[in-house]
């Protein structure tokens, strides 16, 4: 397994400051960490985290008393008759959702790189309580409707496992074969995953290039206004990415460096990512407010190349919204 | 036989997405002179301190209300802080209503501060997804954290939930009218983060999805600032309100419930907010109110979702649970309607500034009672992994 530090790198700032100037006054603002390691136990939670990690295996714990079971085993003790003991078990590897879950497309910083991501409940075949669990589709990016409660899920291992909850997620069982739902200890690697494949688009006809065109020339002076309004700026401090924008019609670049953005009509050799959209005209009504890009991007109007990009295409979406709002005051 | 407590002084410091300008140290004691001040008493007339932060790495120390007894004037005298994720704020009136009502002390500052966006995240050179980081150390470590467990998801999963139960309810155009409504309320808070940002609900529907099925203009906003009051037992309330020539608001009903924070048989049942109910009806219980939606004027709700807000009017009692949405469609907090709900603005508008938010809230009720001659408030703080927290008090201006 690949040797990783704890607090990987790219999160922890140099030593520095800086001072920020409001009506006149010097304030000093200084990069700081509050942080402490641990080695720390997981207690009677062990036999859970072990049965995950090295034998593929689900359990709960069972009240002597009342019969309840708990997933994960939260207690040796039930609290609901008089802490009487209770004891392990196993449960089946397939349940239902106990609700809809939610879906995270605006992850911190720790969790960007499994954004969007559906953590949700799961109540196991043989377990009365829900277990706590990420939820990802075969399909690609996971949009309302796909999980809902009540949705059959079963439980997928990680390949490369290491005694987390991040082991194991689920997955709809209707993605699966009946084999795959059968199998106990099933590996993301022997699941038929969809790859992501960037859209082609049709050639565009005349009509469409007046379009592309019109669009176009709105998008550059739309950038040019945000490149010019300090508080649309702020949005993208710090900021640098090359996007390659594809649509029917032509393409281009977005560049994007610490605050200033601008649009060229270029060929990137190696962009931090590309976008993709059909139609010109649903990037400029995000870029203008008349519609999140981040919604786009979740309805498959827009593709990008990389989830992880989704941190830029807020941070464009909060560009449009700062660039209406200080234009409103 | 318990004491009788009012609300004798407020103060609230500006709430902004950032101060540069100062420390929570400064946020603290601004907030006090304001409540001070408003009391016309001095703060050697004070007898305890209630502390309400929430979390220790947004003000980076542990214990952090230590520096601020003596910064305060308070120094050899009780001083107790309280933390209870969102419903801080609500937990430390209650907190020292309780040890009034005891008749411990005959006066009390209660006094709500927090920083936020101090926190920075280096690898996307912004703050917001580091103060979502610090609130998602709140969540259970062994199981959930890992799995990216943030304060929105679990609010969301109770939301949703609702859903299941209510698929008619909650609906799209009428979370953005609620939103849109208390953008308009904001704008008489001078001191709101906000005051100035009205939008409309279109806006409110387009604006982009942060966590199914909350978009960004229905939640509420990180904010920095501090709130104060002055709380005190009956006879020194009434000395000192006829000293300032301000009517005393009587804290009448205080209740509290912390919900299982698991789902499934004997746990969480996911499509309420069990603890709403409980704390709002054991304050009734306590003020005396049998039914809410005869006595009850204003609400002060911690509405961190739109969506959460309805849900906790529906566990209030104050509209039906599955029709929550009758609040906008049958005009129930419209302008003009039966209930003022958040006048301030609420944390969406105002700002969530967790430790100071229901302080500020209370602030907002005690002087909207006053202002505008209305007899009861309900004042509601909600908090923790899938809204297992609440405390409410009601106010009464007679």
């Amino acid at each position: 397994m690949e040797k990783k530090k704890v607090i990987d790198e790219m999160y922890i700032p140099d030593v520095g400051s800086q001072i920020e100037t409001i009506d006149g006054k010097e304030y000093l603002i200084t990069n700081d960490a509050m942080y402490t390691f641990y080695r720390r136990t997981k207690g009677e939670f062990s036999p859970f985290f072990l049965a995950l990690k090295n034998e593929k295996r689900l359990l709960g714990c069972k009240c002597t008393k009342c019969g309840l079971v708990r997933v994960p085993p939260f207690l040796t003790h039930c609290p609901d008759c008089n802490f009487v003991p209770t004891e392990m078990i196993e449960v089946e590897q397939v349940g239902i959702m106990n609700s809809t879950p939610p879906i995270t497309y605006f992850a911190t910083s720790m969790f960007q790189h499994m954004a969007p991501y559906g953590r949700g409940r799961v109540i196991f075949r043989g377990a009365d309580t829900a277990l706590s669990i990420n939820l990802y589709t075969t399909t690609g990016i996971l949009v309302p409707g796909i999980i809902k409660k009540g949705t059959e899920v079963k439980l997928i291992f990680r390949d490369e496992r290491i005694g987390e909850m991040t082991d194991v997620f689920c997955i709809p069982t209707a993605e699966l074969t009946q084999e795959e739902i059968n199998k106990n200890g099933l590996q993301e690697s022997e699941i038929n995953w969809e790859v992501p494949v960037e859209p082609s688009l049709p050639d565009a006809s005349e009509e469409d290039m007046a379009r592309y065109r019109k669009a176009l020339a709105e998008l550059k002076s739309l950038i040019g206004d945000m490149n010019g309004n300090e508080s649309a700026r702020k949005a993208i401090a710090g900021w640098k990415r090359d996007i390659q924008v594809k649509t029917r019609g032509g393409q281009f670049a977005v560049l994007i460096d610490d605050g200033d953005i601008k649009l060229e009509e270029t060929v990137l050799s190696s962009p931090d990512f590309i976008m993709v959209c059909d139609d010109l005209n649903i990037l400029l009504d995000g870029l203008a407010y008349r519609g999140a890009i981040t919604d786009s991007v979740i309805n498959k109007k827009i593709w990008i190349s990389k989830n992880m990009e989704f941190n830029t295409i807020f941070k464009l979406d909060r560009m449009a919204r700062f660039l209406v709002r200080s234009k409103k005051t | 036989m318990s004491k009788r407590i009012g609300i004798v002084g407020a103060g609230v410091t500006p709430f902004k997405g950032t101060w540069r300008e100062k420390t929570y140290y400064e946020l603290a004691q601004m907030a006090a002179r304001e409540a001070v001040k408003d009391a016309q008493i001095e703060i050697s007339d004070v007898d305890a301190a209630f502390y309400g932060i929430y979390n220790d790495i947004f003000e980076r120390t542990a214990i952090p209300e230590h520096a601020i007894h003596g910064l305060l004037g308070m120094q050899n005298k009780f001083g107790i802080r309280i933390t209870n994720g969102g419903a801080t704020g609500a937990y430390t009136m209650s907190a020292a209503h309780a040890y009034l009502a005891a008749g411990r002390f005959k006066t009390a500052l209660v006094l709500g501060v927090e920083k936020a966006t101090d926190c920075f995240d280096f690898s996307s050179m912004s703050a917001t997804p580091e103060v979502i980081k610090t609130i998602g150390w709140s969540g259970d470590s062994f199981f959930e954290q890992g799995i990216g467990w943030t304060a929105s998801d679990s609010y969301a999963e109770v939301v949703l939930a609702y859903l299941d139960e209510h698929p008619g309810d909650l609906k799209p155009e009428i979370t953005a009218r609620i939103s849109a409504q208390l953008s308009q309320q904001v704008r008489d808070n001078k001191y709101a983060q906000r005051q100035f940002d009205q939008v409309t609900p279109e806006e409110v529907i387009n604006s982009r999805l942060v966590v199914y099925p909350f978009k960004e203009l229905e939640i509420c906003v990180y904010t920095e600032g501090a709130a104060a009051l002055i709380f005190a037992e009956e006879e020194t309330a009434k000395e000192i309100s006829r000293n300032n020539g301000t009517p005393v608001v009587w804290i009448t009903g205080v209740g509290e419930a912390n919900e299982h924070s698991f789902a499934g048989k004997n746990q969480k049942n996911m499509s309420r907010i069990m603890s709403d109910y409980y704390a709002s009806h054991r304050a009734y219980e306590m003020a005396g109110i049998k039914d809410p939606t005869k006595s009850i004027d204003i609400v002060e709700l911690h509405d961190a979702f739109v969506h959460q807000l309805e849900i906790s009017m529906a566990e209030f009692g104050l509209v039906p649970l599955g029709n929550a949405d009758s609040l906008i469609e049958d005009g129930l907090m419209t302008p003009g309607g039966k209930y003022l709900v958040n006048p301030c603005g609420g944390l969406i508008y105002c700002g969530h500034a967790v430790g100071a938010s229901n302080i500020m809230s209370a602030w907002s009720a005690r002087n909207e009672l006053i202002k505008r001659g209305l007899k009861t408030a309900l004042v509601h703080g909600t908090g923790s992994t899938v809204a297992q927290y609440t405390a409410c008090l009601i106010f009464e201006h007679v």
